[in-house]
């Protein structure tokens, strides 16, 4: 066999990953772009949104939110990252599964249990006599608030993206710094942060589109702060109607992929100036003892988890088990009704689970299945093509989803053309708006992975004869593996619990879990959907214990919580 | 292992085949029903049909009322609305799609018994219940309001919550309520907002979620969800205001493409029937048909005072106002 056709079956392949990846990423965004330029009520372009005051204030508070929210989740993360990866802190499978968690929590869960810990009717400053006086404005509701909020939530995006590359720090260079009499700190600035950049960028790129997309925390904080930002914006017109709703819409999500573009061409800065290749897997990361610091760090690390985790789930569980909503849990009236009902009256929790764990799963492999080979090409050829591509992946998961699920009924609405089979109402047009949304989240990493590859492995491998697939599997897939896995294990966390496309795109059994819980709250019925989201939680638990057992199979650092 | 990953892989498949097993094609005996009732209500309201009907197969898409419309709007603009038949919170959105000529008008609906300002003149759209907005007090709190004027005492300063008009259906009518009455007007709004600072937060939900947790001590909430969660031992009380309850009529309709319109008018005859609004007073909604008795517990139909309200002048008003309170308090 040739060098030349393996090279033509190189860009086979890479057609068919461009095509797949077009449809996935381009289509939607393609389709809404021509609901602003050509209204289907007709009329001209919708313009007329662009000249409101309201709409530049939302998106310059959106700016505000997004740059906040991203550094601070970056500082938490890396904080959490280093601790994990590189010290002697104990228990610590257990320390990153606890941060890990929070991932699965809804944003707007996370969000009331906190607006309960400082609130007035908090129990736990009424406990400390802290609580100020009833009637007070809870400080959540600000711009400081939101910060906050979506730093401590998506933290864990920059922890295991960063983490997945520390994994592969080679502890010669550490070793020869510290031999030279470095510092540890020293070592971390100098040799640890400049190798694991690429890493970085990518989790700190997840985190900032994430902040810019997300709706569940500006719409609970910011709402009753009077703090729109783009995404609740977007929500208001909807809620608003009229014929043209969807055209202006559309060009307000245009403004959103605006927001994205910046942070991409400043990632693109970022990364520009140097070559991040490092050679193989180490043995073992190295660690730094941290001496009589230690306990001041863990302390530190489990105070993380504690508010990230801790705080949301009692607060959930405690509303799971009153009979109801502001009843005061007491020992007498603590009641298992609630998991009795939606385990066993409730009809739609079984479908939920199953829907939601097949439509998460699959999601997860194919993205994975799919990011592997076109991650390499983008971080091996690179060019114009594929850098517009990585761009485009990155549009579906900053739109809103209910923008993303309206993008999709105008898609997928008519039977697809030459099948002549729809995917409208049936499940699988969720697990397809779920590819597109979720594809940036494993892309990223992996190609960040791929980034600080060195490729001279590769080379020898393919100078000795080694085919292409025989290259990937052998050589580069362990490498990138932890990577790959991190962003999986995103994908099924943030999509086990998704509510926003799916709450326009589900149809009669084919349910969500987010779906289920939605529905439950919406009735009034906050007790039942505690206890349904308590049940989802415990059973992420049990699918994420599960692949800690199957974890022994795979290369070292996959599953994240095994050392 | 082998063994494994082959239950595995069978698993995966018959997974499969049960989500393919779900992609019925829509017979001409379906009837597609978009609706923001609550689950369980929807689910007793299409049994209770299909018990009448049982030629009928109907299949529900439950969301909030602007999910419902977000998902209906995508579907005229790709050029094919798939439901037969609406039922949401407000008449403000089906008044919307009358105006653009998109529902159907079923002139032999029995009316005999609905109040007029229940249904549309044309009789495109029917309500099928009444659900008012009045106060509700965490029953912790200090002062015991009465009427809607207390609320702008300073007494109540920074303990209201209320929904957002700019995100809820009826809250939006009840702020055009408001604005419309010379009694009332944009200076009572103001004083609530402004003077008082009440909390705008999304939707009914959260409001009951606040002043059931005592976060804040009075709110502004729909009826049946202020009743439901005092029924179940919340610490709530529900309060008629002197001046009287704002009220949406949760209306039903059927839309002009429907591709099955006799099982659609067959639908809304069953909810505005004698029948179905005993169905619905078991929900625990007030009726809109006369000679329905109001659930347990509920005062009695006639002795609920609603403020009167000009239906066609609020929808012309309506989103003025929305804008008018987005500029004004900060939104």
């Amino acid at each position: 066999m040739g060098a030349s056709t393996g090279r033509g079956r190189e860009d086979w392949l890479l057609a068919a990953l461009v095509a797949v990846t077009a449809v996935l990423a381009v289509a939607p965004v393609l389709r809404l772009l021509l609901e602003s330029a050509f209204p289907s009520a007709g009329g001209g372009p919708a313009v007329a949104v662009l000249s409101q005051p309201a709409t530049w204030n939302a998106a310059r508070r959106t700016l505000e939110t997004t740059l906040g929210g991203t550094l601070l989740a970056a500082a938490i993360g890396c904080v959490m990252a280093l601790l994990a990866a590189l010290t002697d802190v104990r228990a610590r499978p257990l320390l990153v599964f606890g941060f890990v968690l929070p991932l699965m929590i809804p944003p707007q869960v996370t969000a009331i249990a906190w607006l309960q810990v400082f609130g007035p009717a908090s129990p736990l400053l009424k406990m400390l006599d802290l609580a100020p006086p009833l009637g007070t404005r809870n400080p959540l509701y600000t711009r400081e608030g939101i910060i906050l909020l979506l730093g401590v939530h998506y933290a864990p995006l920059v922890f295991l993206t960063l983490r997945a590359g520390l994994r592969r720090l080679p502890r010669d260079f550490v070793e020869a710094a510290l031999a030279t009499g470095a510092s540890p700190l020293r070592v971390v600035s100098t040799v640890i942060v400049p190798i694991m950049m690429p890493s970085l960028v990518a989790g700190v790129m997840l985190t900032m589109v994430s902040c810019v997309g997300n709706f569940g925390i500006p719409a609970l904080l910011g709402i009753p702060g009077g703090y729109t930002v783009l995404t609740t914006l977007i929500y208001q017109r909807l809620a608003g109607l009229g014929p043209r709703v969807l055209s202006d819409v559309a060009t307000l999500s245009v403004l959103i992929g605006l927001i994205v573009l910046v942070g991409i061409w400043l990632q693109a800065r970022l990364l520009a100036r140097a070559d991040y290749r490092i050679g193989g897997t180490s043995a073992d990361p190295p660690r730094f003892e941290l001496g009589r610091w230690r306990p001041a760090a863990e302390a530190l690390a489990w105070g993380l988890v504690l508010f990230t985790f801790v705080l949301p789930m009692l607060a959930m569980v405690l509303t799971s088990l009153v009979p109801a909503y502001g009843v005061k849990l007491t020992a007498a009236n603590a009641t298992l009704e609630n998991y009795r009902f939606v385990m066993f009256d409730h009809g739609p929790t079984r479908r939920a689970f199953v829907n939601s764990f097949l439509l998460s799963a699959g999601a997860a492999l194919a993205l994975v299945a799919l990011s592997l080979p076109l991650g390499w090409f983008m971080a091996r050829r690179g060019g114009r093509l594929l850098g517009a591509l990585a761009f485009a992946s990155e549009l579906p998961y900053a739109l809103p989803g209910v923008v993303l699920a309206i993008a999709c009924i105008l898609l997928f609405l008519k039977p697809l053309p030459l099948l002549g089979f729809g995917l409208y109402n049936t499940v699988w047009i969720i697990l397809v708006a779920y590819l597109m949304r979720f594809l940036i989240l494993v892309l990223r990493p992996v190609v960040g992975a791929y980034q600080q590859l060195d490729r001279s492995y590769e080379e020898a491998a393919q100078m000795a004869g080694a085919r292409f697939a025989f290259r990937q599997r052998t050589i580069a897939l362990p490498m990138v593996a932890p990577a790959a896995a991190a962003g999986a294990l995103i994908v099924f966390l943030t999509a086990f619990n998704e509510l926003t496309v799916s709450a326009l795109l589900w149809s009669s059994g084919a349910e969500t879990l987010g779906v289920a819980v939605f529905s439950l709250e919406q009735g009034g019925d906050s007790t039942y959907a505690a206890a349904l989201a308590g049940l989802s939680v415990v059973v992420t638990i049990a699918i994420m214990a599960a692949t800690s057992l199957a974890g022994r199979r795979m290369p070292k650092g996959v599953v994240p919580w095994r050392d | 292992m082998a063994l494994k990953t082959k239950t595995l892989k069978t698993a995966l498949l018959s997974a499969a085949a049960a989500l393919l097993a779900g992609w019925t094609a829509a017979s001409a005996q379906t009837l597609v029903l978009y609706t923001s009732q609550p689950d369980k209500d929807a689910a007793e309201t299409t049994a209770a049909f299909s018990r009448r009907n049982p030629g009928v197969k109907v299949e529900i898409f439950r969301s909030g009322t602007t999910e419902i419309m977000n998902k209906l709007m995508a579907e005229i603009a790709a050029g094919d609305p798939k439901p037969d038949v609406l039922l949401v919170a407000d008449s403000i959105s089906l008044e919307l799609l009358k105006k653009e000529n998109r529902l159907l008008a079923h002139p032999e609906a029995d009316v005999a018994n609905l109040p007029a300002e229940a249904y549309d003149r044309d009789r495109t759209y029917f309500g099928t219940k009444l659900i008012t907005s009045g106060i509700v007090y965490n029953t912790g709190a200090k002062e015991r309001p009465a009427s809607w004027k207390d609320l702008a005492d300073p007494k109540y300063r920074g303990q209201i919550v209320m929904p957002s008009p700019l995100y809820s259906g009826a809250a939006a009518i009840t702020v055009s309520t408001f604005a419309a009455r010379p009694d009332f007007g944009w200076g009572y709004i103001e004083s609530l907002m402004k003077g008082n600072q009440a909390t705008a937060v999304r939707g009914n939900g959260a409001v009951l979620r606040s002043v059931a947790s005592g976060e804040k001590a009075y709110g502004i909430l729909v009826d049946f969800m202020a009743l439901n969660a005092k029924q179940k031992g919340s610490p709530v009380e529900f309060v008629i205001p002197a001046e009287g309850l704002t009220a949406v009529t949760e209306p039903v309709a059927i839309l002009r493409t429907s591709r099955n319109q006799k099982a659609a008018k067959a639908f809304v005859d069953f909810l505005i029937s004698e029948e179905g609004q005993k169905l619905a007073v078991g929900q625990g909604y007030l009726p809109a048909h006369r000679k329905v008795a109001p659930p347990a517990g509920y005062p009695s139909v006639d002795s609920l005072r609603i403020m009167p309200m000009d239906m066609a002048g609020l929808l012309a008003t309506i989103e003025a106002d929305k804008k008018r309170f987005a500029d004004s308090f900060g939104q």
